[in-house]
């Protein structure tokens, strides 16, 4: 536990931009879900969420992540930081995928699916960071 | 996992919230901004709601994990970055507090235009851009990422 509380100062700037990215990842995914659930006609506001606030975040979020990874030179690769780089991975194809069909939908407003798509991988990206984010904090074996 | 890490867990994920939710606060907060035609403004502000919910609740999830696990730490009441992130908190709850009931009226305004014609008002967009209402909407966000900077530097620590 103690570890947990005693931490360098030099890691502190990196950690702050790796906890707001993916605060503002979080927020702008939720905001992406919300949209496509109750707004679902207001496609320029989801593809302009995604585009300049949910991958930016993401850039935020994993690139901090790298350079605290970088300092602390965690031995033997544990499960949780594991966790964290597999949903900060992967989530780029998934997020990267989401604005690809939320902007097919833009152009094609007589179609409903790219809406319910976003709404679905929105949704399931929520869950993988709220996991990951389960892993960051408690670090368990 | 021990009591210290399912405290911490409750407590990050309250300050997700409040900050997530402020996120998306600001969005629709942006978005309305943008527009004219009171029944899209009246949209917006009610997706806003979702954000207060979220908001709401991570707030009193922050507090209470917040305060058992200063207890639980062993960290002293009266160490600078715990009193400073307290006072933070009252005043940022004051100030969303605030911004909210004046939000909340606009949101009441927007409808009302939006049934009765739903044409631009002069009125509407005065109370968008109310520069007291917007300070205190992003003055509250504001503080709470000064927060977070507290929680993660822990001056006096």
């Amino acid at each position: 536990m103690m570890l947990a509380l005693v931490r360098p100062d030099s890691w502190n700037f990196p950690l702050f931009l790796h906890v707001l990215g993916a605060i503002v990842l979080t927020g702008a995914t939720a905001t992406t879900l919300v949209i496509a659930i109750r707004a679902p006609t207001w496609r320029r506001l989801l593809v302009r969420t995604i585009g300049f606030l949910v991958l930016p975040a993401w850039v935020l979020m994993r690139f901090a992540g790298q350079w605290i990874d970088s300092r602390e030179d965690i031995p033997n690769d544990p499960a949780w930081l594991g966790v964290g780089f597999i949903v900060g991975d992967a989530g780029l194809l998934l997020l990267v995928i989401t604005a690809l069909i939320a902007w097919w939908g833009l152009r094609r407003p007589e179609r409903r699916w790219p809406v319910r798509a976003v709404a679905v991988i929105s949704g399931l990206y929520l869950i993988a960071l709220f996991v990951a984010m389960w892993a960051m904090t408690t670090k368990p074996d | 996992m021990d009591t210290y890490d399912w405290l911490l867990f409750l407590h990050v994920t309250g300050a997700f919230l409040v900050l997530g939710g402020a996120v998306m606060a600001g969005i629709f907060n942006f978005a309305a901004l943008q527009r004219e035609r009171p029944s899209e403004i009246a949209v917006l502000f009610r997706l806003a709601r979702v954000a207060v919910v979220a908001i709401g609740a991570g707030m009193g999830l922050t507090l209470v994990f917040g305060l058992w696990l200063v207890h639980n730490a062993g960290y002293g009441w009266g160490q600078t970055w715990i009193v400073l992130a307290l006072v933070l908190w009252v005043l940022s709850n004051a100030l969303g507090g605030i911004g909210g009931g004046r939000e909340k009226r606009t949101r009441e305004l927007a409808e009302r235009l939006a049934a009765e014609g739903d044409t631009p008002s002069q009125e509407l967009t005065a109370r968008l851009r109310d520069p007291v209402w917007l300070a205190l909407s992003w003055g509250s966000g504001i503080v709470v990422v000064a927060i977070l900077a507290l929680m993660i530097w822990k001056p006096g620590a």
